[in-house]
């Protein structure tokens, strides 16, 4: 994989009105030169061991796999990285950069609230002012991420546009770094965007698939035969994927939020046939649309797949075929996250799910001599307040009004 | 003294369909040049709270570019002399498809078609596909590019160029300095009919800035104004181009 590709086949670019050319042309020549500098990528190294955790443990679902009794399933458990989830993957990398490009404040966007917190975290570690911009709907359902990334000092910014979700945060932080691009850097929080930002995003989450690879070597003695994760704007999916792109198997599968069915607004699955080709938020790539160009709302269980646009690579590897599209629905993902949960104790997170179900799919068509392994890109501690509803419904009604009670 | 224009900015089906009609004769017989007619995008990353505002509005009132397109028939019939520019993001033109979109444009006869978000290196055939079609592609530059980027888009402009003022989205409000009214003096030294906006809002910028540019671009300071004027858009829409041409 090259370093810097700005389009792959006809997707990426850098759609974008005049004022953001200027910080895109600065930021793309920073990271090309700190991707061959060997102080930053020594540093960066450091960080991802002290500070993130890293390398994420490879777990064999052995429990799982028995009662499945098809391929072997594996878990990534990215989810073990500081904060909960890759997101910090990404936004360690691209703050130390901004650091080193003499920014002093970050911006980011964040739907599930785990790159929001992310990215707050690794400002409070490397002393950056924060501003973190989250849809109001965004807010209301991953409340302890808000309380987190305040925590950290972020200032969060509330959306109240559009559809107050992800993609109206990515409206607004756009829009603040217009103006504030002289001191800002907008940390943009999937492999989407404007170029440079897709590229910059892969490599920087590539240390998930780097690490994979050295662990197949050692403790997988089965098949790999594919490789499954969740993608909202797809940034775990292209890192967990990056080493493996250009070689012929596994098979990597990329699994949407198939939410409550294929109705407009009911999902948020572009890559099996509900998405079409479009140009939105300075990169073509395939976007829930209608026939005038209109950003079509989505739904998800899981706020960080609830997102209408995909990482230009990855909709470019769907229509070469390299990586194969499905999706789960709201219902599938619960089950999973129960399923993994009872039988390997390990909570995925929400959008994780997702990958868990398809998981469990493949495995029940495969034997035992092939390995599946599935990437936990975050653990589901976020979520207790969705979870909690809707699988202990009253018990944790109560809770909260006595909770409420003392506050 | 230099005769002073503005372009106006409004959005069709702002705030609702038959009010926005409104919007355009009001804008007309406060003495406005030309209107810049901005098809709403559910995404509008290059414009701030007010137009962004309006442009939802639009579309939960039924705007479609075929309703858009049968709002500039009725103002090409109803003012066949006023210029009318079209701004849109390439979300749109790139679905329906540019060349169909360009082709549209050009049989609308309208002066001039703005897409801020495709860029020259990045059109996807939208400028040669406007020469081809003999439509005027108005081309976005701004204070402080660099030399050789502010030739590579000029040199796709036709008459038109649009000069935003400063950095950011539009609606906040703008000090005319060295940096802006330099890049003005630029392009009108090369030749260009300059339409420059961004924050706009007072008849002092208006009559700075027509100093140095052929047409000056309002339009959050309309969006305002129907907003707080609900029960006569029309005269509060007139009265405040008449104020901005004082
Ligand atoms: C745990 C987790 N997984 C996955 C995603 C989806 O993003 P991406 O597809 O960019 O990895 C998110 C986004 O917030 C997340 O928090």
């Amino acid at each position: 994989m090259q370093l810097y590709n700005d389009f792959f086949g006809r997707f990426g670019g850098r759609y974008v009105a005049e004022v953001l050319r200027k910080p895109l042309d600065e930021l793309e020549q920073s990271f090309i030169a700190a991707m061959s500098n060997e102080g930053f990528l020594s540093e960066l190294e450091y960080l991802q061991k002290t500070y993130i955790g890293r390398p994420t443990p490879l777990m064999f679902a052995e429990n799982a796999s028995n009662i499945l009794g098809g391929s072997k399933i594996y878990i990534k458990m990215e989810g073990l990285a500081n904060t909960g989830a890759h997101k910090i993957n990404n936004a360690l990398g691209q703050a130390l950069l901004a650091k080193k490009m003499g920014k002093s404040r970050i911006i980011a966007e964040t739907g599930a609230g785990q790159h929001g917190v992310a990215t707050a975290s690794v400002c409070a570690r490397l002393g950056l002012d924060c501003t973190v911009y989250m849809g109001e709907v965004d807010m209301a359902r991953q409340r302890p991420n808000v309380y987190l990334m305040e925590m950290f000092g972020a200032q969060v910014v509330p959306v109240s546009s559009g559809s107050r979700t992800l993609k109206d945060a990515v409206n607004e932080a756009l829009r603040d770094w217009a103006s504030s691009w002289d001191t800002t850097h907008y940390l943009i929080g999937s492999a989407l965007g404007p170029s440079p930002f897709p590229d910059m995003v892969r490599e920087f989450q590539s240390v998930i698939g780097k690490e994979l690879v050295k662990q197949i070597e050692e403790n997988v003695k089965e098949d790999v035969e594919a490789l499954v994760a969740c993608v909202g704007g797809g940034s775990n999916s292209i890192g967990f994927f990056a080493p493996f792109i250009e070689q012929e198997r596994p098979a990597l599968v990329g699994v949407e939020a198939g939410g409550r069915g294929l109705g407009n607004g009911e999902h948020a699955a572009r890559m099996t046939g509900c998405g079409v080709e479009g140009i939105v938020q300075g990169y073509k790539s395939m976007f829930l649309l209608d026939s005038d160009g209109q950003v079509l709302p989505t739904h998800s269980i899981s706020a960080g797949l609830d997102y209408p646009g995909i990482g230009p690579q990855l909709a470019h590897l769907g229509e070469t075929g390299r990586v194969i599209f499905t999706r789960a629905t709201d219902k599938e993902a619960l089950e999973a996250l129960r399923f993994f949960a009872r039988h390997e104790g390990v909570i995925f997170a929400l959008e994780s799910a997702h990958a868990g179900a398809a998981a469990i799919k493949l495995a029940k068509e495969g034997s035992p001599d092939k390995a599946i392994i599935v990437n936990m890109s975050g653990r589901g501690d976020k979520d207790i307040f969705i979870t909690a509803k809707i699988i202990d419904g009253n018990r944790w009604r109560d809770f909260l009004l006595s909770e409420a009670g003392d506050a | 003294m230099h005769k002073k224009r503005i372009m106006a900015h409004m959005i069709p089906y702002y705030p609702s369909p038959e009010a926005s009609y409104d919007v355009v004769r009001g804008l007309v017989d406060g003495g406005a040049w030309a209107l810049e007619v901005q098809f709403p995008f559910s995404d509008p990353t290059a414009d701030g709270p007010a137009i962004q505002g309006a442009c939802t509005t639009a579309l939960e009132n039924g705007f479609t570019v075929d309703k858009g397109i049968d709002f500039i028939k009725k103002i090409r019939k109803d003012y066949p002399k006023l210029p009318v520019f079209v701004m849109s993001y390439a979300s749109i033109p790139y679905r329906v498809g540019i060349p169909r979109f360009v082709s549209i444009m050009a049989e609308l006869g309208i002066n001039g078609l703005i897409i801020p978000d495709l860029p020259p290196d990045y059109d996807e055939g939208f400028y040669e596909e406007c020469i081809t079609r003999d439509l005027q592609p108005v081309p976005v530059v701004i204070p402080d590019m660099t030399e050789e980027r502010l030739s590579l888009i000029t040199d796709k402009a036709g008459e038109y160029i649009y000069a935003a003022l400063r950095k950011g989205i539009t609606g906040q409000h703008t000090e005319l300095g060295e940096d802006n009214i330099g890049l003005l003096s630029v392009l009108k030294n090369r030749g260009y009919k300059t339409l420059a906006g961004f924050g706009i809002d007072s008849p002092e910028q208006v009559a700075k800035l027509s100093r140095h540019a052929y047409a000056i671009v309002a339009g959050s300071v309309f969006v305002r104004i129907c907003k707080e004027n609900r029960d006569d858009i029309y005269g509060s829409v007139k009265k405040k181009v008449e104020y901005l041409l004082l």
